[in-house]
């Protein structure tokens, strides 16, 4: 089995420099890159204009920028270790005044991820410890996991909030339950460092990949490994779920992008129109019965796919 | 502004260029007059003796890369310190009394005709008024700064740390060996730009410049200069971060280089390690330093070209070393490559490293520096890599 996925545009030289994070919302996508300012772009034209940059967001640039489902909060942090939070209101991105985060981002935090609704905000930071901030109670400090100390390098929040996944430097990788603040099993990890943990949609499968160029799949409910995806040569830098949960999106260093089918566990579509390293890769929202994802990188430019139908 | 005759010129060099005569004699009237000065407060019964000078960038307002010369250069608001005697406290008392010791250390050395090897000699008069060699390395730099040469004019010279070999013949002029011309094919300490009495480099088509020691003792031991496919050129290294002296003749090269036709260039390439230092030192030999700024126009050398180490061929794998020699950054590392993209216009958003830049950010990203060790283990190990590089670059 194959699939078919049609480039559909891009956003060439988005920014001046790498592209290193990517977030997508119903309407837009946020990047963010090595120089001061996020860029957002529509996703509902089909020529993927700019609609608005957030200058001067960060000013030595930008690594993670990652947005609630619902799309009405953003989280951005910036290589000074700067956390910004962004809300949108009537299609217009600004600062959230609402959302003060003062006291987040002042522990070395590296990785970020919203809540579905948008109310909590969790991090890993450099040492190794994970966090949970409620920023509808002033950024207040909630929830702070600590593990062996390994350089955080990704985190998830499971959709339903009840999960935390993070991924480290030593190959570690940890699930917390935010419920009760413990960890319902340990996972085996990996032999080399994390780069990208993910939960699936519907909270069943947790995704983990790395440095050892191999996906894991762990089963949430019992923390034992189901699957191993190999066929990346490089170091694999990203992770997305489909929307459906049916499909895995992977990207590497070497610029190949792999969309995986989760029933077959085998990978359906590989793209290899660059050879500079993807950072970041995210599937759009479904238009229709088509689905699409958006790839990133070094190419400082957003590639759009979108699945050949009807053939 | 002064009287002082200018007959007892004791340099018994051969025969010193306009310039450095002209910043002996400043030197001297310097010290003279301050000296004097001194003398004569200290002969009054209300007298106050003082000494004045410009610290070198102080307050610096902006650093910017200087479109004509390439150098990173800077504005600074010049202002004056003043020490005095006795001062209000036991602080300013002892300023005063170790700018004093300085400045006669330096009055010393420049009568004697004689260089004094950095400012270790001074320190070592007295470490336990001086407290420590920085104090005696910023004041012979403020004291340099403030009558207008380098700090060589003051015979406080660097202890020569530089290494250099290959295709080139040079005269040095010795200080420590007066009336002994050398005339010799090198593998030697850089000297002081001063001391390069004759340069004939018209063999050599390119320079290496390594930042490792140990990489230039391997190169040199197996004559690479000689050997190497990219024709015949120049190995240097400056250990580390450069001193001024191997700067200054990276530069006499690249201004010998300039005055080649076109295409005729000499190449300069630099091989650093893929961390913050190696970048830095790169950018050092580049632009300059951010304390020397106000030398830096006259120590640039423009053309050098970045040869590696990249983290990025590491991590790509192309170079065949593989990807398990990479190590992780230090808390320090990060500190150091934040520090470097904040406060320096080289690595600067719109600065001219571009390149640079993005590496450095890269290795934020994926936490991981590469040391040159690396590429001992490759295939052909480092002659084939350096080989395929440097044939490989324009």
């Amino acid at each position: 089995m194959s699939k078919q996925y049609l480039s559909c545009g891009s956003a060439g030289n988005a920014h001046p420099t790498d592209i290193y994070g990517l977030a997508v919302t119903d309407k837009f996508c946020l990047s963010a890159s090595g120089s001061s300012s996020l860029k957002v772009h529509t996703t509902v034209d089909p020529d993927f204009p700019l609609v608005q940059s957030l200058d001067g967001a960060h000013k030595l640039g930008c690594h993670h920028v990652v947005t609630n489902a619902k799309g009405s909060r953003a989280a951005s942090i910036g290589f000074g270790g700067e956390i910004a939070i962004w809300s949108c209101h009537d299609g217009v991105w600004a600062k959230d005044s609402t959302a003060p985060a003062n006291q987040t981002g002042s522990a070395g935090i590296w990785a970020i991820a919203l809540s579905e609704d948008g109310q909590y905000l969790a991090g890993v930071s450099q040492d190794g410890h994970v966090k949970v901030w409620d920023l509808n109670a002033s950024g207040e400090e909630i929830r702070d996991y600590e593990t062996k100390g390994s350089f955080g390098t990704c985190i998830d929040l499971s959709a339903d909030g009840r999960f935390l996944a993070s991924g480290h430097e030593n190959g570690s990788i940890y699930i917390f339950s935010t419920e009760t603040g413990r960890m319902p099993f340990s996972l085996s990890g990996l032999v080399k460092p994390v780069r990208a943990v993910a939960f699936s949609p519907g909270g069943k499968f947790l995704a983990a990949a790395g440095d050892s160029k191999v996906i894991v799949l762990y089963d949430t409910s019992s923390g034992e490994q189901v699957a191993n995806l190999s066929g990346h040569t490089a170091w694999i830098m990203s992770l997305s779920w489909s929307n459906t949960g049916e499909y895995l999106l992977s990207g590497s260093f070497d610029g190949k992008v792999k969309v995986w089918s989760i029933d077959a566990r085998a990978c359906v579509a590989t793209h290899s129109e660059t050879e500079k390293s993807i950072w970041s890769v995210r599937w759009l929202p479904k238009v229709g019965r088509s689905e699409g994802f958006a790839t990133t990188g070094a190419s400082r430019s957003i590639s759009f796919y979108r699945e050949a139908t009807g053939g | 502004m002064s009287s002082i005759p200018q007959t007892e010129y004791p340099l018994n060099t051969a025969s010193p260029s306009p310039t450095e005569e002209q910043n002996h004699s400043r030197v001297k009237d310097y010290i003279t007059n301050t000296l004097s000065n001194l003398l004569t407060e200290l002969c009054s019964p209300d007298g106050h003796p003082s000494i004045t000078v410009k610290p070198r960038s102080t307050k610096v307002s902006t650093r910017f890369i200087n479109p004509q010369t390439g150098a990173l250069e800077t504005h600074v608001s010049e202002a004056c310190t003043t020490y005095t005697w006795p001062g209000k406290d036991c602080y300013e008392a002892w300023r005063f009394t170790v700018a004093m010791r300085v400045l006669s250390g330096i009055a010393d050395a420049v009568d004697k005709g004689v260089v004094v090897s950095k400012s270790r000699d001074i320190y070592y008069n007295d470490p336990a008024i001086f407290g420590s060699q920085r104090i005696v390395d910023r004041l012979v730099d403020d004291f340099a700064h403030t009558v207008g040469v380098d700090r060589t004019a003051l015979n406080v010279g660097a202890a020569a740390k530089g290494l250099v070999v290959g295709c080139f013949q040079w005269r040095i002029q010795d200080p420590a060996m007066v009336d002994d011309a050398h005339f010799f094919n090198p593998d030697t300490l850089v000297p002081r730009p001063q001391d390069i009495q004759g340069l004939e480099v018209s063999d050599i088509e390119w320079v290496l410049i390594l930042e490792k020691e140990a990489v230039y003792r391997r190169l040199a031991g197996m004559n690479y200069h000689v050997r190497s496919m990219a024709g015949l050129g120049i190995l240097v290294t400056g250990k580390g971060y450069p001193d001024l002296n191997t700067r200054a003749f990276i530069r006499r090269l690249y201004d010998e280089s300039r005055r080649r036709q076109a295409s005729k260039r000499i190449r300069f390439y630099a091989l650093v390690d893929g961390d913050p230092d190696g970048m830095g030192i790169m950018s050092t030999y580049k632009y300059g330093s951010l304390a020397y700024a106000h030398e830096n126009s006259a120590l640039n050398c423009p053309d050098i070209q970045w040869l590696g180490l990249r983290t990025s061929d590491i991590v790509a794998g192309v170079d065949p070393s593989g990807n398990d020699a990479l190590l992780s950054l230090t808390e320090r590392d990060r500190k150091k490559i934040l520090a470097m993209l904040s406060n320096n216009p080289v690595w600067a958003v719109d600065g001219p490293e571009q390149e640079a830049r993005a590496e450095l950010l890269q290795m934020l990203m994926l936490n991981v520096k590469a040391e040159m060790q690396i590429l001992y283990d490759g295939d052909g190990g480092l002659v084939r890599w350096l080989d395929r590089r440097m044939t490989h670059f324009p």
